[in-house]
């Protein structure tokens, strides 16, 4: 039970030391002397601790009185403020309630405030009323429409509410007199100004006509206005126009724009109607507000519509288009054709058209660009419904409308016959080729470029996108098809070889231009006939070279004219987007140019220049290289083999040197090299060797490796690694010396040649012994 | 452009009659979405979608032509490079079907011979107006070697499959076609893959 002390008590004994650290009954089960005598100094101790902490508290004794009395004075003061405190309660009770009962009153006094304004607007609206009844009246029988339709106006705007409200007042019979008078009004004054609007229509009187204009918004009669509005302006639009294209099919063909003549006219349409907008828009907005724009220009797209047909019908008629298109498009199917279209008869009309579109795609652009603008003020604070709407309207009213469907036609006509000039000029080109000499190119590919260029950019100067696109389709199509078909031809006749070698090899070539040159009946000799081949097939390959140049040109040059005109505001991201991947697909058939120009190359490295570069290096076999010490040194006074190479390749080389493009020139020379390593190769296998022979070898390499170096841009030692390693090998002093360079010795050396290939090498040296080279571990 | 991360590009061109569907089976495929009272296509629409098929990533660059007569001359031009076409027809309309020789008749002359063709039968969701019965159509298809589908882009019936059947193909083939280039060096036509490579050095 002792062992489980309380809290209480622990509390008490633990802070004050007020009960002794030991217990009683601990004291009394003590029995050894010693323990008690510990235990006892200890009771000692806490006895003296107690004593100081009795005779602190003894001190504090007098103070803690004082204050008592201090609080026992304080007593009746605190019932004082209690008193107050009720007081002030109530007082502010009081207040509050008296606040409430003034606010209530102001309260009332704003409603009979507003009632009483409401009253007065009443009053005001029934005086108002009638004074519109009587002022219509007079209005009316002064004929001052402007003034009644004010009244009119006045009258739609009042509260009908408030009418319906005073027709129930005790004022009743006045009011509904008066009402029953401005309703009549009303129906009067709409009828006699739209009537006055249609006589004025009629009779073009456009002071009278923007009058009643301005009168018919106050009536409410908002489309009926805009609807009259433009039937007079149509009627402008038409006489105006009407005269214009009598004019243009009676003018002279001499005239300097004659050829472009329904071009002229359509601008001057379309130019009539941007106009119309520029004057009347702001008397549409100022009495017919914003968002009215839209509804005036369809009725105005109604006659242009009509106007553009008679212009187009006219202009197809004058110059025969459709007649000009069947001929075209049937030529293009039948490539035998009976009716031919000269290509140069269509360039006029092809301009003309394209001129026309461009003008309506700027008509157009100006159209959507306007009615956006007011619908943009008007839709400030419409839901995104109605814009979206709205928006659709616009793309529908341009899209759909007349104009642009025959503008579509005539370009669907337009395509095949650019087409068609274009392939038809660029087969007069290739017809009419002709080289010069000195010029490393022959005319036709230039010429062909030009016409590509000229097509492409008449399609761009229609403004059509899809215009655009479809030639640069065809351009992709005429250039890598037929433009590469003629080039492939003519590298197809082939490089005519030299002599002996030529007979070997093209004999079927050189028979078939004997047999050409017979049937034209000159006579051309053998040789003439062959360089002119030879010339034709170099001259194909520099064109087959600027070919694939031109088409990178030609993509960046259509590139910046586009970006031109998008940056006028033509076309969106998605025309842009689909001009790019047409771009990207003419830019593509560059590549195939240039494989064709490797093709080309290989077959002028394995006709012209293998033949004679083989035998050249053969004759290594007939200079012995199992030498001694006297015909080494008659070697180096005579040398037997590489200088003649060298002369002999420089001779062969010239002639392509001046006949091809340096780049083309450069990429021969590198399929010359490697012709000449691998024949090296080969021939070397071949021999036998002596030390000195080696050594020969090593300077003739040096020799050919330097000379090749000196003709190339490239670096060609790489080509020479294998040979200039064998040339290492046969140098060698002795067979375990090739070690010092193999393996983990061949530090900056990386072998290209196999170990089976190093022992076939060291072989060659006739001095090696065969157990030697066996024994070697490599 | 950056260099792009596809496999392969395809060219895919929609032919067909007007309002047989074209366009809304190209939203559907592209972004999901039918979008009613479209208007006529004018002239030739765009679009880019790439997708993967078993780790092949496919960009497919669709083609939306307009199917009315007057754009005929700007939509062929596009014949020619077009990896596929998808000839549309619409099964509730006996005079789209009855088209289709005519439309066969512009393939043989302006895309190349190796073009994938399939023929589609849109707007299935209206069964109850149908005039041109299943059968008559996949005979057809049949007869003129094309692969044949019925779709709905109203309901988004078998656009997927349509769009994904015709990249399988397309691989399937360019891979057929990079064999047979590898066998035969320096063809003179074109392989119709364009690999990863080749078109990052045109961009």
């Amino acid at each position: 039970l002792e062992v489980v002390e309380s809290p209480e008590r622990r509390a008490m004994a633990d802070p004050g030391s007020a009960g002794s650290s030991v217990r009683t009954d601990v004291i009394e089960a003590l029995t050894d002397l010693e323990e008690l005598e510990r235990v006892y100094t200890q009771l000692c101790s806490e006895e003296t601790q107690v004593e100081v902490e009795l005779q602190a508290l003894v001190e504090k004794q007098g103070g803690v009185e004082s204050k008592m009395q201090l609080l026992q004075r304080m007593g009746p003061n605190l019932q004082l403020i209690e008193g107050d405190a009720a007081q002030l309660g109530g007082m502010i009770s009081f207040t509050c309630s008296l606040a409430e009962n003034v606010s209530s009153k102001v309260r009332q006094l704003d409603l009979t405030k507003k009632r009483l304004y409401q009253a007065i607007q009443r009053t005001d609206d029934i005086l108002d009323l009638k004074f519109c009844t009587d002022g219509v009246q007079t209005a009316l029988r002064n004929n001052d429409y402007e003034q009644a339709a004010a009244h009119i106006h006045r009258y739609l705007s009042l509260d009908q509410s408030v009418i319906e409200l005073s027709r129930q007042g005790g004022e009743g019979s006045g009011v509904e007199a008066s009402l029953a008078l401005l309703q009549e009004a009303e129906l009067q004054l709409k009828a006699l100004v739209t009537k006055r609007l249609e006589e004025a229509v009629s009779a073009g009187d456009l002071p009278q006509v923007e009058r009643f204009f301005k009168i018919l918004p106050l009536l409410g009669l908002h489309e009926q206005g805009l609807a009259h509005f433009a039937h007079y302006l149509c009627g402008q639009l038409a006489s105006k126009a009407e005269e214009n294209l009598l004019l243009a099919v009676g003018s002279d063909l001499g005239e300097r724009r004659a050829a472009v003549i329904f071009a002229d006219t359509l601008t001057l349409l379309l130019e009539g109607i941007a106009r119309i907008v520029e004057t009347h828009q702001p008397i549409v907005e100022t009495y017919y507000g914003p968002g009215r724009l839209y509804t005036l220009l369809t009725h105005l797209q109604t006659e242009c519509d009509r106007q553009a047909q008679s212009v187009v019908d006219r202009f197809m008629q004058q110059r025969d288009y459709l007649n000009k298109f069947q001929v075209v498009q049937g030529s293009m199917l039948r490539s035998v054709s009976t009716e031919k279209m000269e290509a140069r008869e269509l360039d006029p009309v092809l301009s003309e058209v394209t001129l026309m579109n461009s003008r309506a795609e700027l008509y157009l652009r100006f159209l959507r660009r306007r009615i956006m603008a007011d619908f943009e003020v008007a839709d400030a604070t419409s839901a995104g419904s109605v814009v979206q709407e709205h928006q659709q309207c616009v793309q529908r009213l341009l899209k759909e409308c007349e104009l642009s469907c025959r503008m579509q036609e005539l370009i669907g006509y337009y395509v095949p016959m650019e087409e068609y000039y274009m392939r038809e000029t660029i087969n007069k080109a290739v017809a009419m080729d002709t080289w010069e000499a000195g010029q490393l190119t022959s005319s036709m590919v230039d010429d062909t470029f030009y016409i590509v260029k000229k097509c492409i950019s008449r399609a761009l100067s229609s403004s059509s996108s899809d215009c655009l696109c479809a030639m640069i389709n065809h351009a992709t199509s005429v250039l890598e098809t037929d433009f590469r078909e003629v080039l492939v031809a003519r590298l197809r006749v082939g490089y005519p070889g030299s002599t002996l070698a030529d007979l070997q090899r093209g004999v079927s070539s050189a028979v078939s231009l004997m047999q050409s040159s017979l049937q034209h009946g000159k006579i051309h000799t053998h040789i003439d006939s062959q360089e002119q081949a030879k010339h034709a097939y170099l001259v194909t390959l520099n064109n087959v070279d600027v070919c694939s140049e031109n088409i990178s040109t030609l993509k960046k040059s259509l590139e910046s004219d586009c970006s031109k005109l998008f940056s006028q505001g033509a076309g969106s991201d998605q025309a842009q987007a689909k001009i790019d991947s047409c771009l990207s697909d003419l830019v593509n058939t560059s590549s195939k140019f240039k494989d064709l120009l490797q093709e080309g190359l290989l077959e002028l490295n394995n006709s012209a220049i293998k033949p004679q570069v083989k035998p050249w290096i053969s004759n290594f076999l007939s200079v012995s290289h199992n030498i001694e010490e006297e015909e080494f040194s008659d070697y180096e006074a005579n040398d037997p083999w590489v200088q003649q190479l060298i002369v002999q390749l420089e001779q062969l080389m010239v002639e392509f040197k001046v006949a091809l493009s340096p780049v083309i020139y450069d990429t021969l020379t590198s399929l010359m090299t490697n012709l000449i390593t691998t024949e090296m190769e080969k021939t070397v296998f071949k021999c036998t060797f002596s030390r000195l022979g080696g050594l020969q070898f090593d300077k003739e390499l040096r020799s050919l490796v330097a000379y090749l170096s000196s003709v190339t841009s490239w670096t060609i030692r790489d080509k020479f690694a294998r040979l200039t390693q064998m040339a290492t090998i046969l140098n060698l002093e002795r067979v375990t010396e090739i070690l010092d360079y193999w393996g983990p010795n061949s530090a900056p050396l990386t072998w290209r040649l196999t170990p089976a290939e190093v022992r076939q090498v060291l072989a060659l040296r006739v001095d090696f012994r065969s157990e030697d080279i066996k024994r070697l571990r490599l | 452009m950056s260099m792009e991360d596809y496999d392969y590009l395809f060219k895919i061109v929609l032919i067909g009659n007007a309002g047989v569907g074209k366009t809304c089976l190209v939203r559907r495929f592209t972004q999901g979405l039918f979008p009613p009272g479209q208007g006529a296509t004018i002239g030739v629409d765009f679009m880019i979608k790439t997708v993967e098929i078993r780790g092949v990533k496919v960009k497919l660059q669709i083609w939306d032509t307009a199917g009315q007569e007057r754009f005929r001359s700007i939509t062929q031009s596009y014949y020619r490079s077009a990896n596929a076409l998808i000839l549309t027809y619409d099964i509730t309309c006996e005079d789209s079907f009855r088209c289709l020789p005519e439309w066969l008749r512009e393939i043989e002359q302006y895309a190349n011979s190796q073009v994938v063709t399939i023929l589609v039968g849109n707007k299935i969701d209206l069964a109850e107006k149908r005039e041109v019965v299943r059968q008559r159509a996949e005979d057809f298809a049949e007869s003129q070697s094309m692969l044949y589908l019925e779709t709905s882009a109203k309901e988004s019936d078998n656009v997927e499959k349509l769009f994904l059947d015709l990249a399988c193909e397309l691989i399937r083939e360019a891979k057929q076609n990079t064999l047979d280039n590898s066998d035969a060096a320096a063809v003179p036509g074109e392989g119709k893959s364009i690999s990863y490579l080749t078109c990052c050095s045109l961009n």
